[in-house]
């Protein structure tokens, strides 16, 4: 009797859930693939075999062994112009870590995202202003993921958190590159025009779709490429230096690496790509 | 006009007695405190407005402020390094937390901050609610977090009496944790040195020593140490010896401007007596040594601060004037303030 019930129930869960996903909504996975140009980076130490080395506009040979950063604030764009926001005040559901060592952070699936076709994909690279405060007690989920030990994604100094984590090795004597980014703007939450005596590192993204989205019985996949190999070679093209091997530390203050946010996110004003394309869009 | 305000203020008073008795009771119990705030001193920091220190809130604070369960092993409270008979600093070179781990910079004094427009080193801070966060999340400092905190303490009566007390309710929030110890540090206020008493024509003099001093100091160090802070609340790179953490780039790290690249805080030189050693990181052990190495030239730099510039890179005293300025800076001492 009892089993009955339960099957009984679970047979009438299944159909809500069913009927719902298909009139309403439908799940839609964000795919980072971040690669040198076409080929996807394999991260490694100083001596390792296997990292992908890329040579940079200035002919310098580097690798990463680190490889971090953070999406939030997703945005998907209907055909018809319509925004459909993606909790994009909520860290907790919006927002996560992309972390090159673990491969299941490379997949992000936004859920319930309603029926329909899709023409742009917009999110943030960092963490906007208003949310950056690394505030546990209202985004305990993403506090938790960004500061775990093997993720580091915090800047305790300026109560914010890191937006990106690249570390890794150049030249022929595997010389050391760590260059972190990360706001340290001040100022009363959610007014911009209080923001005062810092560096905004977060980057708004907009990427065109190649092709429609399509959101109903399936569950489609956006693959975003992020090419690395405009770290040094982007806008600005970099040689990499005592001054520009750490960022934004010692003999550089933030002035390199607004340089480095600029070459992976944009100047958030002509360019609203940075690194960023989409590779392709799987239906 | 003064009608209209009249009614609003009088519908506002019934609005409240509406919401509940108890809040308007609550209020009455948990009076604001006036705190001394001596009338020459730069006016308050806007957010002490927002956060008025109260009877309970800051008694309240006062025990936070002695909290060691702030730490993850339970050994460390604000008070480890902000010491109340060192004018609320360590004596060490730089901050050491938790499992002796230390940190990058010399740990500030905490005094008459109520008044200061930039908190730390560097100037990251503007309103002082926003800083207890940053020790309790360090590594090197009690690498803890805010709930972790709140989960140890939620379960002690006191706080929950406290908490009541001064906010209404017994809820623990991060929001209430930070603004009662803020409202604790707002309330030390250090203006009861023998300067202030000689200012204030209490009946005590400068000796002699102490005025030559007095005159030096107005002539060769009051243009950054200015106003009744004893400082002017600027950035300065002074040639100092360089931290070579590389964390370190002074207030560049917050603004990203070189112009700041080893730029601090000009100190404030109240209760300096105490607050051995100086510097961003420690470098100097006495006072003394300070003014030597002023007076011996300091490190060039591109940005290096144009009053040292214009003075070839120094500041040229005698070993006698460096007494009579020592003198001098003692009579900021405040025996009082440090429980002396």
């Amino acid at each position: 009797m009892k089993t009955n019930t339960i099957k009984l129930m679970m047979i009438s869960l299944v159909m809500i859930s069913c009927s719902k996903s298909e009139d309403v909504a439908n799940s839609v996975n964000l795919h980072f693939n971040n690669t040198f140009k076409n080929t996807t980076i394999v991260l490694g130490g100083a001596e390792s075999p296997a990292a992908t080395t890329n040579t940079s506009a200035n002919g310098q040979v580097h690798q990463f062994s680190e490889l971090k950063y953070v999406i939030s604030n997703i945005r998907l764009i209907k055909a018809d112009g319509t925004e459909v926001p993606y909790h994009v005040n909520d860290l907790d559901k919006g927002a996560t870590v992309i972390n090159q060592a673990k491969l299941s952070s490379l997949d992000y699936t936004l859920a319930d995202i309603p029926v329909g076709e899709y023409k742009q994909l917009k999110f943030g690279f960092g963490v906007k202003q208003e949310l950056n405060t690394l505030d546990q007690f209202r985004f305990p989920i993403f506090y938790e993921t960004a500061g775990a030990n093997d993720t580091e994604m915090m800047w305790q100094w300026a109560t914010g958190y890191r937006f990106a984590k690249l570390e890794g090795f150049y030249e022929s004597n595997h010389q050391k590159f760590t260059i972190h980014t990360g706001s340290t703007l001040n100022g009363k939450s959610g007014q911009p025009d209080t923001y005062v005596q810092g560096v905004d590192a977060y980057r708004d993204i907009t990427l065109d779709l190649n092709s429609r989205l399509v959101v109903g019985g399936n569950h489609p996949e956006i693959t975003i490429k992020a090419d690395f190999d405009k770290l040094f070679s982007g806008n600005n093209k970099i040689i990499i230096d005592g001054k520009y091997a750490t960022a934004p530390q010692q003999h550089a203050g933030m002035e390199v690496m607004v340089t480095y946010v600029n070459n992976l996110g944009g100047d958030g004003k002509e360019d609203r790509v940075g690194m960023f394309a989409i590779e392709k869009v799987k239906n | 006009m003064r009608m209209v305000i009249g009614i609003l203020f009088t519908l506002l008073l019934m609005l409240s007695c509406n919401r509940g008795d108890s809040l308007v009771s609550e209020n009455v119990s948990n009076p604001e405190i006036s705190f001394f705030a001596p009338t020459d001193f730069p006016k308050l920091n806007t957010a002490v407005q927002g956060n008025k220190p109260t009877k309970y809130g800051v008694e309240l604070g006062e025990k936070l402020f002695h909290e060691k369960r702030f730490s993850g092993n339970n050994t460390i409270s604000c008070a480890s390094c902000h010491n109340p008979s060192l004018a609320f600093s360590d004596g060490k070179m730089q901050a050491t937390g938790i499992y002796d781990r230390v940190g990058l910079r010399n740990t500030p004094p905490l005094q008459n901050l109520a008044f200061m427009k930039f908190y730390n080193w560097d100037g990251n801070i503007l309103e002082l609610e926003k800083q207890p966060l940053v020790p309790i999340i360090t590594h090197e400092e009690m690498n803890s977090s805010i709930l972790e905190v709140i989960s140890k303490i939620s379960n002690d009566d006191d706080y929950k009496d406290l908490f009541k007390k001064a906010f209404g309710d017994g809820e623990i929030t991060p929001v209430r944790i930070y603004k009662s110890l803020v409202q604790y540090e707002y309330t030390l206020v250090s203006a009861n040195s023998k300067y202030d008493k000689v200012k204030r024509n209490e009946g005590e003099k400068f000796t002699e020593t102490e005025e030559r001093g007095y005159t030096l100091f107005k002539l060769k160090c009051a243009s950054c140490h200015a106003t009744e802070l004893f400082t002017d609340q600027s950035f300065r790179n002074i040639g100092f010896p360089l931290n070579k953490n590389m964390e370190e780039a002074g207030r560049a790290r917050v603004t990203g401007v070189s112009s700041d690249y080893m730029a601090f805080r000009v100190p404030s030189l109240r209760n300096a007596e105490y607050t051995a050693p100086y510097g961003s990181f420690g470098q100097f052990p006495t006072l003394k040594s300070v003014l030597d190495y002023f007076d011996k030239g300091v490190l060039d730099a591109a940005n290096l601060d144009p009053l040292l510039k214009e003075n070839g890179n120094r500041i040229a005293m005698s070993e006698a004037e460096k007494k009579d300025i020592v003198a001098f800076i003692k009579t900021l001492s405040d025996p009082s303030f440090v429980g002396k």
